[in-house]
């Protein structure tokens, strides 16, 4: 398509940059002032740790919610209905396996990061499993903000259309940079603050324009969905399972490869394990996580109008028309229902979505990097507070220019794969160790070794060999094919190869202690409240 | 930190005898040395081992039940789309119903998750948590060194 059939017009364009600017102003103001003033690394890594359980939850879910839900699973429910509403409840679940099985273990055996849990679990070798963790906590994040970076491109395609190579690189360094910054110097207090704004605004948002899609249809469901299915133009096949993922058996094992990554790799996704960390408390915790659960199913279940709105109101064929994906759905439902203002405040929050994730995702791995791989690893637990928290610095800084460099890079990808592999790795590698290391006696370090490594290469080498690399019209090479793995989510086989390594690698290797696992167990379930 | 455990140990745990104990009365062994050592006599508790149990039971159940209803709803709606399309009132097919029904089961699980942590687990985890902290009180009377940074 042409530019002409962007979504906002000049006005509506400036409007969404003066609403941006002035979020981006408020929120760097306070990093800088909420900025960890002592140098205890303890503040940079976790933040305040005595916030309600109100506003954790709020931060929770402004890490987990991401420029990907509001747009693209909005999209997803405009163009394909049932599938996109399928898609979206899978969202929700993922919380699930956080709330039951890992959060309070974890919180109460853990310290700044999922490493030092893993080093209280299998003391003898630490440095090892500490290294591999490292390893995949970083492939994972910087996966991951590297299609939120990319998506900041894809977002400013639905204004100016197609934009120029100056742009794009505008674009990405932009706001890559202001995300470095809300992380290097605002540390965990600062991305804290960010989240929880961009997740009140979120909240606020599609409640707002999903009040306003009822509000026209009366309050009657029925009616949203008769329209829906009229507008569509699909007639009932709309409300009907297979418009996405029916082509045949391999596009529906697709489906559930995808639903099994996405439910099972939320619970190891660096940036929220960390905050799971955070509260001092383990009733305040438990309460955070039951907020975060409460609103990421709200929000999801307003996706939800929103999308079904945007057929109905807009319809299909429009949506299609300019981004093939669906994400400019909930753009063009703001400005049919509330004209430019709604249009400018919708794509502001998006880009306030997109920046706090990156910024979550960047002060993960930089604590990874500082506190893992240069504290323990490289100095041996040596390092002083002060010198850990100016590596931590620097390796923010790093992360953001890495995540930059690749994202001007492979500025064409579908942000949607990148993404998807990230919660493949994290399910297949990070999420065995977790498991296996709070609920199983025998786990020993080479079993974390081989489950992590080989977790992490088992996702990496499917995708290659996947249609998303070669073989298919989109993919990224698409005159080559070396595609032998038919499906695009590696986790239906990587997950339980990962799960399998883990075990097999704990029946090989040299036995724990018995007195460590011991001494783990009943500090994971009564631990202690954290001075 | 708590100073004086002996009155703790009169008032707040009424199974344990006053008199100078390093271990816990039901620890197999003679306790072992260190700071680990509360917590490896209060491993051999039982009400530990089974508030740990509880604890597992219900989480592994809960969350197989919550997730797994969901795969299944997935593989339902994927290679038995008839059922899921047959129509329950105006527009709501099954399928459409079962996907708010995740909510509904959703909600019950972390409501159900609560519950059960605040009537069952709570308690007694507080009771065994006061203990190991007066254990722990009592070895720092004694020179421990750098405790909080030993790894």
């Amino acid at each position: 398509m042409t530019v002409s059939a962007s979504v906002a017009d000049a006005f509506g364009l400036r409007l969404t940059f003066v609403l941006f600017l002035s979020v981006v102003v408020v929120t760097l103001f306070t990093a800088l002032l909420t900025a960890p003033q002592r140098d205890e690394i303890g503040e940079f890594y976790l933040g305040n740790r005595d916030m309600s359980p109100l506003r954790n939850g709020l931060a929770m879910c402004g890490d987990y919610l991401s420029a990907a839900t509001l747009l693209g699973s909005t999209g997803l429910v405009a163009l394909t209905g049932y599938d996109g509403l399928l898609y979206l409840c899978g969202t929700v679940v993922a919380w699930m396996m956080v709330l039951l099985l890992v959060a309070e273990p974890l919180r109460n055996s853990g310290r700044f990061t999922l490493g030092d849990t893993l080093a209280r679990r299998l003391p003898g070798r630490q440095r090892p499993v500490r290294l591999a963790l490292a390893v995949c906590t970083l492939t994972v994040c910087a996966l991951y903000l590297v299609a939120q970076l990319v998506g900041s491109i894809a977002l400013l395609t639905q204004f100016v259309g197609e934009p120029g190579p100056t742009t794009r690189t505008m674009t990405v360094i932009i706001i890559g940079s202001i995300v470095t910054i809300y992380a290097a110097i605002g540390g965990m207090p600062g991305a804290t603050f960010i989240q929880v704004v961009k997740a009140v605004m979120l909240v606020a948002g599609v409640t707002l324009v999903a009040v306003m899609v009822l509000n026209r249809f009366d309050w009657n469901v029925d009616a949203l969905l008769s329209s829906a299915t009229a507008g569509s133009g699909l007639g009932d096949a709309y409300l009907e399972p297979g418009l996405r993922y029916g082509a045949g058996p391999i596009s529906k094992l697709d489906f559930l490869s995808l639903q099994l990554a996405i439910v099972l790799g939320l619970a190891a996704l660096p940036h929220v394990m960390m905050r799971l960390l955070a509260p001092r408390r383990t009733r305040v915790l438990r309460t955070s996580v039951v907020w975060a659960v409460g609103l990421v199913g709200f929000v999801c279940l307003m996706a939800a109008v929103l999308g079904l709105g945007a057929t109905a109101v807009v319809g299909r064929e429009t949506i299609e028309g300019i981004d093939h994906k669906g994400d400019a759905a909930v753009l063009l439902l703001a400005g049919e229902l509330g004209g430019e203002v709604l249009t400018a405040i919708v794509s502001a929050l998006a880009f306030v979505t997109l920046l706090a994730v990156a910024a979550g995702l960047t002060l993960a791995a930089a604590s990874s990097l500082a506190h893992d791989l240069y504290g323990e690893v490289v100095r041996k637990g040596k390092a002083k507070e002060t010198e850990e928290l100016g590596v931590a610095r620097i390796a923010a800084l790093f992360m953001g220019v890495l995540g930059m460099l690749f994202a001007l890079l492979a500025w064409g990808t579908n942000t949607a794969t990148l993404a998807f592999l990230a919660f493949a790795i994290a399910a297949s590698a990070i999420l065995p160790t977790i498991v296996y290391s709070l609920f199983w006696r025998g786990f020993t370090a080479r079993g974390a070794l081989l489950s992590l490594y080989g977790g992490l290469l088992a996702s990496v080498l499917l995708v290659l060999f996947s249609p998303v690399v070669s073989s298919t019209p989109n993919s990224i090479y698409p005159d080559a094919d070396f595609a032998w793995f038919p499906l695009q989510n590696p986790g239906i086989v990587s997950i339980p190869a990962g799960f399998l390594l883990g075990w097999l690698g704990s029946l090989l290797g040299p036995p724990q202690e018995e007195t460590v696992y011991e001494d783990f167990e009943v500090r994971a379930l009564i631990g202690a409240d954290q001075r | 930190m708590v100073s004086d455990s002996t009155a703790r140990y009169g008032s707040s745990v009424p199974h344990q005898p006053p008199s100078e104990q390093r271990g816990d009365p039901f620890s197999p062994a003679p306790a072992p040395r260190g700071p680990a050592a509360g917590r490896q006599s209060i491993h051999a508790h039982p009400e530990f081992r089974s508030v740990s149990a509880a604890y597992r039971r219900f989480g592994t159940w809960a969350t197989v039940l919550s997730v797994g209803a969901f795969l299944s709803y997935v593989v339902l709606s994927s290679f038995a789309p008839g059922v899921m399309n047959q129509r329950l009132a105006g527009h709501l097919t099954l399928g459409l119903a079962l996907a708010l029904a995740q909510f509904a089961v959703i909600g019950m699980t972390a409501w159900l998750y609560v519950r059960h942590m605040r009537k069952n687990v709570d308690p007694v985890v507080r009771r065994l948590r006061a203990q190991v902290e007066d254990h722990e009180g009592e070895q720092r009377r004694l020179p421990a060194g750098r405790r909080l940074r030993a790894w």
